[in-house]
């Protein structure tokens, strides 16, 4: 079943994000670049392990330290909302994750020090966000996996939409630790190959990266709309979707309706696994026939809950540019003639769809366009 | 202001039972060998929300404060040989997903929060905002073990499941609605919001800044 | 006659899995092992994988040379004897 999320129009009023490579506009300019941020990495950190592609800030190790490193990072990252504006009862906060502060449960576990573990629930970590920021206690978490930031989106347009807020602040940030890193690498996904999303190739490499990001939602400012969300869930297994593909298309459906007769570019998830690759590109193909897509995985690696918000602000410097990066790190034979290896010129599009999935067989997707 | 109508609760209340009677317990509601990988949390919250038949256009909301304890747990002490299927089954929200994907259930929508004292109210946020005609919100927690005393896990186990629909029914059995108030504060824990649903207790009061949650039953 | 790889394989995949119903030699060498009648998946490949890795000191790639790999009891057995050290095979 699929029908549109989301469909009133909401305001992007600021968006940017943090990755090994910096904000949005330094992200965006490495990407038309063709730089990776990814580079083999023991999997384990302090203890070792199998190299493999992750991206991590710069200066930051995998393993978790006591206050977590990343909270300085994230801290300037977020300076622009900072301040008790936030978190009231007119400007809640979203703030979503896949991971929170796991980092600091597993380095609790492995070192025996009590202090991390302040730190390591979804509660914790959001607190420790909450206060370093000074924002009030208005603050909802989500968390689901690789979609959990667009769940952040859809509630904070719902919020405005709805009347029940003025402005809606979405927060979304993902760093690495072993427990995560391991966790992929148990799943025989993030092996030692470099990730090329949309490749055709016998077997698939993911990577992993940092990443972080925010939007600011209004019903009425900033010069890029939400037009269109949309939400599936396919409950189908946790690791694989249904062989039909049904469950990408569901997700996309609501889009190609809304945006029918218009050009767009499509940002797809494209973490480097073969078959849901080869499924996306094929269920972009068919909902939005001659849209080109890119994937930035290959570069930035996957920034797991993080993915939608830190690649919905480069998509928004893409449209602000004039400029779309190219899927960095992939080559051809790619699964659709549709996937775009190299950075193109986007100012003949009227916008671009962003799409997320994550493990269950959820998916999501957003149509972001000039207002 | 935002409103529902509670047409089905279902709750369970297993005290300090292990994972080993709760799945012989629970077994025979969910596919043969199936719970043979399911976490206390998965089973206690599959059972309830399985008994409101969770549907395709349904959205579903699902709150848990410290999500799989004891999965969380176990795959911390696999490392370095880490587990796979405790690493995938440790991830929120999979307390919810374990009985939908053993039953192929698609939902349309599927909100899963964490938080703490604010958890739920913007769970309930979420569930009143939505437009599906039936929006079910459930949730619960499982007891941990070591991770227990670092604040880390849950130290008591409960599940709940609510059926919520748009309009007033004649078998509606209560309302559920958040009004906006000026200049509140207020929190209202997931532990408590379960002893309401449990004893069919009222509720009126502030439960985050700027709202006020009113639980009525009929 | 038995072969006492096969035998320690499916002991490792009722253990490891914790099939209560189901009784290692009621696992027959040839028979697919995932989408089968033990109703395994991908997840619990790759829960085999971590036990097999750590028992017979080999290394299983990728998702995909898992996949290869846990086709069946036989094929696993196959996969094994071409990796280890023989004197981690049960005799």
């Amino acid at each position: 079943m699929a029908f549109p999320t989301q469909n009133s129009a909401i305001r992007l009023a600021a968006c940017d994000c943090l990755t090994p490579f910096g904000d949005a506009f330094a992200t965006h300019a490495a990407l038309l670049r063709g730089e990776r941020a990814l580079s083999p990495s023991p999997v384990l950190g302090r203890e070792g392990g199998d190299a493999v592609p992750l991206a991590l800030l710069p200066g930051r190790a995998l393993d978790e330290a006591n206050p977590p490193a990343w909270l300085h990072s994230l801290q300037t990252l977020l300076a622009p909302v900072a301040g008790p504006g936030w978190g009231t009862a007119r400007h809640p906060v979203c703030v979503t994750s896949s991971n929170f502060g796991v980092g600091s449960l597993y380095a609790l576990r492995r070192t025996g020090e009590a202090g991390h573990a302040a730190h390591g629930t979804p509660h914790g970590s959001v607190e420790l966000v909450r206060r370093a920021l000074g924002w009030g206690e208005n603050v909802a978490i989500f968390s689901h996996a690789c979609v959990s930031a667009h769940l952040g989106l859809v509630h904070a347009s719902r919020l405005l939409a709805a009347g029940a807020a003025d402005e809606v602040l979405v927060v979304s940030y993902d760093f690495l630790s072993p427990f995560v890193a391991g966790g992929f690498h148990a799943l025989k996904i993030l092996n030692v190959d470099l990730p090329v999303p949309y490749q055709d190739r016998a077997t698939g490499s993911i990577g992993l990266g940092d990443g972080a990001g925010y939007a600011v939602l209004s019903r009425n400012h900033g010069d890029f709309a939400l037009e269109v969300q949309s939400l599936h869930n396919e409950m189908y297994h946790f690791t694989a979707n249904k062989p039909d593909g049904s469950g990408f298309a569901a997700a996309l459906a609501p889009l190609a309706a809304a945006a029918a007769g218009r050009k767009l570019w499509v940002k797809g998830h494209g973490t480097g696994t073969l078959e849901a690759g080869r499924m996306e590109a094929q269920a972009v193909a068919q909902a939005f026939s001659g849209a080109p897509l890119v994937g930035w995985k290959g570069s930035l690696g996957h920034t797991l809950g993080s993915c939608g918000l830190v690649e919905l602000a480069i998509a928004a410097a893409s449209l602000r540019s004039g400029r779309t990066p190219g899927t960095v790190g992939s080559a051809s034979p790619t699964f659709t003639d549709a996937v775009a290896l190299e950075p193109f010129d986007n100012t003949a599009f009227d916008g671009a769809v962003c799409a997320s999935n994550a493990f269950g067989g959820a998916h999501a997707a957003l149509l972001l366009s000039h207002a | 202001m935002l409103e529902r109508y509670i047409q089905a609760v279902r709750t369970d209340a297993p005290g300090s039972e292990e994972p080993a009677a709760t799945r012989d317990r629970l077994k025979a509601r969910f596919a043969p060998g199936a719970v043979r990988r399911m976490t206390q949390l998965g089973l206690f919250v599959g059972a309830v929300l399985g008994e409101l038949q969770p549907g395709e256009a349904d959205a579903l909301v699902y709150a848990t404060q410290f999500g799989e304890g004891r999965a969380l747990e176990g795959y911390l002490d696999s490392f370095p040989g880490a587990s796979p299927t405790l690493f995938q089954t440790s991830i929120h929200p999979s307390g919810a997903q374990q009985g939908l994907i053993g039953r192929q259930r698609s939902v349309r929508e599927f909100f899963p929060l964490a938080g703490g004292n604010q958890l739920v109210a913007t769970a309930v946020q979420a569930a009143l905002l939505s437009d599906a005609e039936r929006v079910l919100f459930c949730g619960g927690e499982e007891r941990g073990t070591w991770l227990v005393p670092h604040g880390a896990a849950s130290d008591r186990a409960f599940a709940f499941a609510l059926a919520l629909t748009r309009v007033r029914a004649a078998d509606s059995i209560g309302r559920l609605a958040l009004e906006p108030v000026a200049d509140s504060a207020g929190a209202l824990a997931l532990p408590d919001w379960f002893e309401l649903l449990h004893n069919r207790r009222p509720f009126a009061g502030a439960v985050a800044p700027g709202w006020r949650l009113v639980l009525e039953w009929q | 006659m038995a072969d006492p790889l096969c035998d320690r394989l499916k002991h490792l995949i009722v253990e490891t899995l914790h099939l209560e119903d189901i009784a290692p030699a009621q696992i027959e060498d040839a028979a697919p092992l995932i989408g089968s009648g033990l109703s395994l998946d991908s997840i619990d490949a790759l829960e085999l994988v971590v036990k097999i890795e750590k028992e017979f000191g080999i290394k299983i790639a990728s998702a995909e040379e898992s996949h290869q790999a846990l086709a069946s009891v036989a094929s696993l057995a196959a996969f094994i004897r071409a990796r280890a050290d023989a004197a981690k095979l049960p005799a």
